[in-house]
């Protein structure tokens, strides 16, 4: 489990986005490095929502961050609309950047608290030149529309006259303003109420079929992903454990990691009785991670094979990869 | 997706800004008529029915304060004493407002552009700053002037160039202050989150900063600005006591210093100039507070 590989890849497809052997390298000085993501690979389909879940500290963020080149990654290759952007100079880079946006974790962060909404939306259209002012404010209006806020009581609002909520909804207008190809969500929700996240959650879905967007939806709440998302990623360890659609993943996990994540997800139930599969201990730092199968320290099945050959991705059933030297039948 | 916004039931701007107003303490209002006093007589204080501050009343030496012609008296030497804290106030004003503008330009410019582009360029300015830091104010400025603007009896500076000097080595004293606030506010900044945002919309560097850090930035540095005329008008005083001030008993510091031979016969001398400065500096450091919390943005908080 935790391993590399490309089993999971579908070059037969209209692949919008193609990462390979991606690695995020942090360079603390004195020898010391953080290996945040170690050898990521998957693809993108045009019009799929793909999950990357994971605890928090296993590198999904900054594979995020790393696919829009913020910073640019160690190693590896990211392949966008056909187009290797790890090698761009800056200014090519800057021209594809409007087809790929991002949505942050943090809905009061992402908005700058000295600019009212208006100023906010019209970033973007003013930076790519446009149309005039009055095209410019008729697309703001347009964009808060759609996101369902009224322009004329938003619009001269700055970011801490809002919810979180609202100021993740002014985010998500942002990021489709340039009409983007796709768009990266680092946990748009997690940082909301429960009622609020299933808003957004629905404005995501809802622009995303307006709009033909293809999403990564970044996430370490399993019940959340499984709503939105059409194909989920595993990742742990800065690794990828396990690729499926959410039902086959629920009901037919593989991974011993995913196992503890699926049981992890509380139910609402105060009779059902706490059943014993949680995994114990903390993740191994990631400035020296384990040999072989990064999650053999606190897996159950680990092995000797564990500790030296990393396992890799490989097709289980139709459609579901599992990086394991011993899956769950 | 079925919800509406909900109008947010905040105060509107205008009415938030009122209540400020309305809460400024006493101290504002002392420290802003100072700081108002001092601009007027600098600024317009030729236009006041005073004696000629640089001419000798020999009918008149060192008479005390309130005697006729002369308000806050003469002294020793017969020069008048108001006349004196009023062409002082111009020279403070010049010289502070100077260093502290141009120092505090060069240093937030350095400052906020290290802290946002990092690597190296950072490291050269942090060292830069902590070898400027390490040296005492006063240690810099002497060391500046006594090389840049030596004179001795046989090659007299002139007093411009004196002026000039002292105006440069209180700039670089004020760079590393500024710079490194500039430096440690963009650091908090420019990791949030909205720049990332900008960055990932392709908003050009240089933009960003000046839409999105620099507005954030302003409000630390404005505070500190104001503390930083404090230091220099203080700092100028130290210089012009060492008897490398301005010259000519024409600053504050300067008066302080030729003063300060005759404290029992004329103390008036000494303490008009000392009660001018601290006045001064006291007013700048708590006008810079008020500064500092009337632009503080509230943030919502989830």
């Amino acid at each position: 489990m935790a391993g590399t590989g490309k089993a999971h890849m579908r070059p037969e497809g209209d692949r919008v986005l193609v990462v390979e052997d991606l690695t995020v390298e942090f360079n603390l000085g004195k020898n010391k490095v953080v290996k945040a993501v170690s050898g990521v690979s998957f693809d993108l389909v045009r019009g799929e929502t793909l999950a990357i879940v994971g605890e928090s500290g296993c590198g999904k963020s900054t594979l995020g961050k790393a696919v829009l080149q913020l910073p640019k990654p160690t190693s590896g290759s990211v392949n966008f609309l056909s187009k290797e952007l790890t090698t761009m100079s800056k200014s090519e880079l800057r021209d594809m950047r409007p087809a790929m946006q991002m949505i942050f974790q943090d809905p009061v962060s992402s908005l700058d608290p000295r600019q009212p909404v208006s100023a906010v939306l019209a970033e973007p259209l003013q930076v790519w030149n446009k149309g005039s002012e009055v095209e410019i404010d008729q697309k703001i209006d347009e964009l808060l529309t759609a996101v369902n806020l009224d322009p004329a009581v938003v619009r001269d609002r700055r970011s801490y006259e809002f919810s979180g909520g609202q100021c993740q909804r002014i985010s998500i207008a942002r990021a489709l303003a340039l009409d983007p190809t796709m768009i990266i969500c680092d946990e748009p929700v997690s940082a909301l109420d429960v009622s609020v996240q299933a808003q957004i959650l629905n404005l995501l879905q809802d622009m995303k079929d307006r709009y033909g967007l293809t999403l990564v939806f970044i996430s370490h709440d399993l019940a959340v992903v499984k709503t939105i998302s059409t194909r989920v990623m595993v990742m742990y360890l800065g690794k990828v454990c396990e690729v499926a659609t959410p039902d086959e993943l629920y009901t037919n996990t593989k991974h011993h990691y995913t196992k503890a994540l699926v049981g992890s997800v509380p139910i609402p139930d105060p009779d059902r009785p706490i059943t014993g599969n949680l995994i114990q201990g903390e993740p191994p730092s990631p400035m020296s991670p384990p040999s072989g199968c990064r999650f053999r320290t606190r897996c159950p099945q680990a092995s000797e094979k564990c500790a030296q050959e990393e396992p890799e991705l490989r097709e289980v059933s139709l459609g579901h990869f599992v990086a394991c030297h011993h899956p769950i039948d | 997706m079925s919800d509406t916004a909900v109008a947010p039931t905040t105060e509107s701007p205008a009415v938030a800004i009122k209540k400020v107003r309305k809460k400024r303490p006493i101290g504002f209002y002392i420290a802003a008529s100072w700081i108002g006093l001092v601009l007027f007589l600098g600024l317009f204080g030729w236009i006041l029915p005073t004696p000629k501050w640089d001419a000798s009343f020999f009918d008149s030496l060192g008479v005390g304060p309130f005697s006729k012609g002369h308000i806050l008296g003469t002294t020793q030497d017969g020069y008048d004493e108001f006349a004196g804290l009023v062409n002082g106030a111009r020279i403070s004003i010049f010289v502070s407002f100077i260093a502290v503008t141009v120092g505090g330009g060069i240093g937030s410019f350095i400052g906020i552009t290290s802290a946002y582009f990092r690597g190296t360029y950072d490291k050269i300015v942090v060292t830069f700053f902590n070898i400027l830091l390490s040296i005492p104010n006063l240690v810099l400025s002497l060391a500046l002037l006594s090389v840049l603007a030596y004179s001795d009896e046989n090659h007299p500076s002139s007093t411009n160039r004196r002026v000039v000097v002292l105006i440069i080595s209180l700039i670089v004293v004020i760079i590393p202050i500024l710079g490194r606030i500039g430096r440690g506010a963009t650091l908090q900044w420019s990791s949030r989150e909205f720049v990332l945002a900008s960055k990932s919309m392709g908003t050009k560097d240089f933009m960003i900063i000046r839409k999105h850090v620099l507005p954030n930035v302003a409000p630390a540095l404005l505070a500190i600005g104001f503390l930083a005329i404090g230091s220099v008008i203080i700092v100028e005083g130290s210089l012009a006591i060492l008897g490398i001030g301005v010259p000519g008993g024409a600053s504050w510091g300067s008066m302080l210093a030729n003063g300060r031979g005759n404290l029992e016969f004329s103390p008036w001398e000494v303490y008009c100039p000392a009660l001018c400065i601290a006045f001064t500096v006291i007013s700048c450091n708590w006008f810079g507070d008020y500064v500092r919390t009337a632009l503080d943005q509230r943030e919502a908080k989830i």
